[in-house]
């Protein structure tokens, strides 16, 4: 297999819910490569988080295989702590740990890994902070910020990894509107930056914009994969059609 | 007045350190009991949540045999059988509690309580979002660390009101212990009773006791859960 440039590679990945009953994830095969932002869109309940949680296995997969810098991490015998450190990953709810400041969100995970001392770490956090314009908070705590703030905070406890591939599931779908333009804009900074990026998303306009390549998804399979301009220009599979008309 | 009155409190002014020194030991056992008990209790609830089915059922097993026993059994149980054979010598704190015999009551006291705090923290772990453990285990963080380093620092918290309330039980429940003889608050009204014939003022004074602590405390920390559930908004 030509995985040498690849970074993920997924192959024949099968997710079941309740003992097979339900078929979150029905053989994905997915290859994504250094430097590449993959956006993932598709009606809910299609399988993009599901599938996106499986790539760090936070959802443990039920078949197949997910090789993430030549290892597979399905395999029971792989630390996946270790893995799991290079990936950087992004939720819906930002899920910032209430009970630690801002500086203590970001540092916690270094310090703790032993990556970093803790003055290694917290001059990092603060160039990180500094960069997004959010340094004065450092000491605060996560209920005192907006959910703007937060998610750009999540973003940045991350990158506190020096992560080589970020996940985001949904980042901006609990932000009030208002909210959403601060996070795109980090994520799509982060973009030109080079980071590997995947993307599950609502906001098809900035799918189009940022990624190089758009993912369909529906019922658990990926329907289509093609660069942003020909996927939503000229969509192929009749689910996405559907799907686009409803959306755009 | 009448031996039978409710309110013949003569015999105040003769044992009235009596009483005193029985609230120094109820609170000392109740305290001691409860604090013993929470870290037993926290790695109760861990392994009552944990994916290993034997390790779950051995919790469970504990949790549910001192909950389904009367502690008044438990006690006896533990202070006659397990205190039987490790011998302690009779020294005395403060003059009047007799580790002999305080030390079998606060363990008794722990072990059961530590099925009930366990449980407390059980619901208190699961309260955390498991957004939460996600959260730790998607940075690299073992499923121990995510535990004792995201988790348990806010389960602790959501659970402190429980724990202060899990005391007073306590300071209730303990007054079993003047069975066998521990000098605390209803052993003092019960021996009172006994040496005055004066049958009921001892223990309404008792009961004038235990509500003056509990009734302040359980107010206090509906007051300080109250201002905690304020503070809360994520």
């Amino acid at each position: 297999m030509a995985t040498k440039d690849k970074l993920i590679v997924v192959r024949n990945l099968v997710k079941e819910f309740n003992g097979g009953t339900v078929k979150a994830l029905d053989h994905c095969n997915l290859d994504i490569a250094r430097g590449e932002v993959v956006a993932i869109i598709g009606p809910s309940g299609s399988g993009k988080s599901t599938f996106l949680r499986s790539l760090n296995l936070l959802e443990s997969p039920t078949e197949g295989e997910i090789c993430f810098e030549g290892v597979n991490l399905a395999d029971k015998k792989v630390d996946i702590d270790l893995h799991r450190r290079r990936m950087g990953m992004v939720f819906q709810h930002f899920n910032l740990f209430p009970h630690k400041t801002v500086l203590e969100n970001i540092t916690m995970a270094p310090i703790h890994l032993g990556l970093a001392t803790k003055q290694e770490a917290e001059k990092k956090a603060d160039e990180l902070l500094s960069r997004i314009g959010l340094l004065e908070k450092r000491d605060e705590y996560p209920n005192r910020l907006s959910g703007g703030q937060k998610q750009r905070i999540a973003i940045v406890r991350a990158l506190a990894m020096e992560p080589d591939v970020m996940l985001f599931d949904e980042p901006t779908s609990a932000l009030d509107p208002e909210m959403v333009g601060e996070v795109l804009d980090m994520i799509r900074d982060l973009a030109k930056s080079g980071m590997t990026m995947v993307i599950v998303t609502h906001e098809m306009g900035f799918a189009r914009e940022v990624a190089s390549r758009v993912i369909f998804m529906a019922d658990g399979q990926i329907r289509e994969d093609a660069p942003p301009k020909e996927l939503f220009e000229n969509p192929k599979d009749d689910r996405l059609k559907d799907f686009l008309s409803k959306v755009l | 007045m009448s031996t039978t009155s409710f309110f013949n409190f003569s015999f105040l002014p003769k044992y009235g350190t009596m009483f005193v020194q029985g609230i120094e030991y109820t609170l000392l056992l109740s305290v001691f009991a409860v604090l013993l008990a929470i870290l037993p209790a926290m790695l109760l609830a861990i392994l009552r949540l944990s994916k290993n089915k034997v390790v779950r059922f051995l919790s469970g097993l504990y949790i549910d045999v001192f909950r389904a026993t009367p502690l008044l059994v438990q006690i006896s149980l533990i202070y006659f059988g397990l205190f039987n054979f490790i011998k302690l010598p009779s020294v005395y704190l403060f003059g009047f509690i007799n580790i002999a015999m305080f030390v079998p009551g606060v363990v008794a006291l722990s072990l059961n309580s530590a099925a009930y705090v366990a449980e407390i923290f059980r619901a208190g772990i699961l309260a955390v979002d498991i957004g939460q453990t996600e959260a730790a285990r998607s940075l690299g963080l073992s499923s121990a660390a995510a535990m004792t380093k995201v988790v348990l620092p806010q389960a602790v918290k959501n659970v402190l009101p429980a724990l202060a309330n899990e005391i007073i039980t306590m300071v209730k429940e303990s007054s079993i212990c003047s069975t066998l003889g521990m000098m605390e608050l209803m052993w003092a009204a019960k021996t009172v009773a006994a040496t005055t014939y004066i049958t009921l003022g001892p223990y309404v004074v008792a009961a004038l006791i235990y509500f003056c602590i509990n009734y302040p405390a359980s107010k206090i920390i509906e007051a300080i859960e109250r201002r905690m559930r304020r503070g809360d908004q994520r």
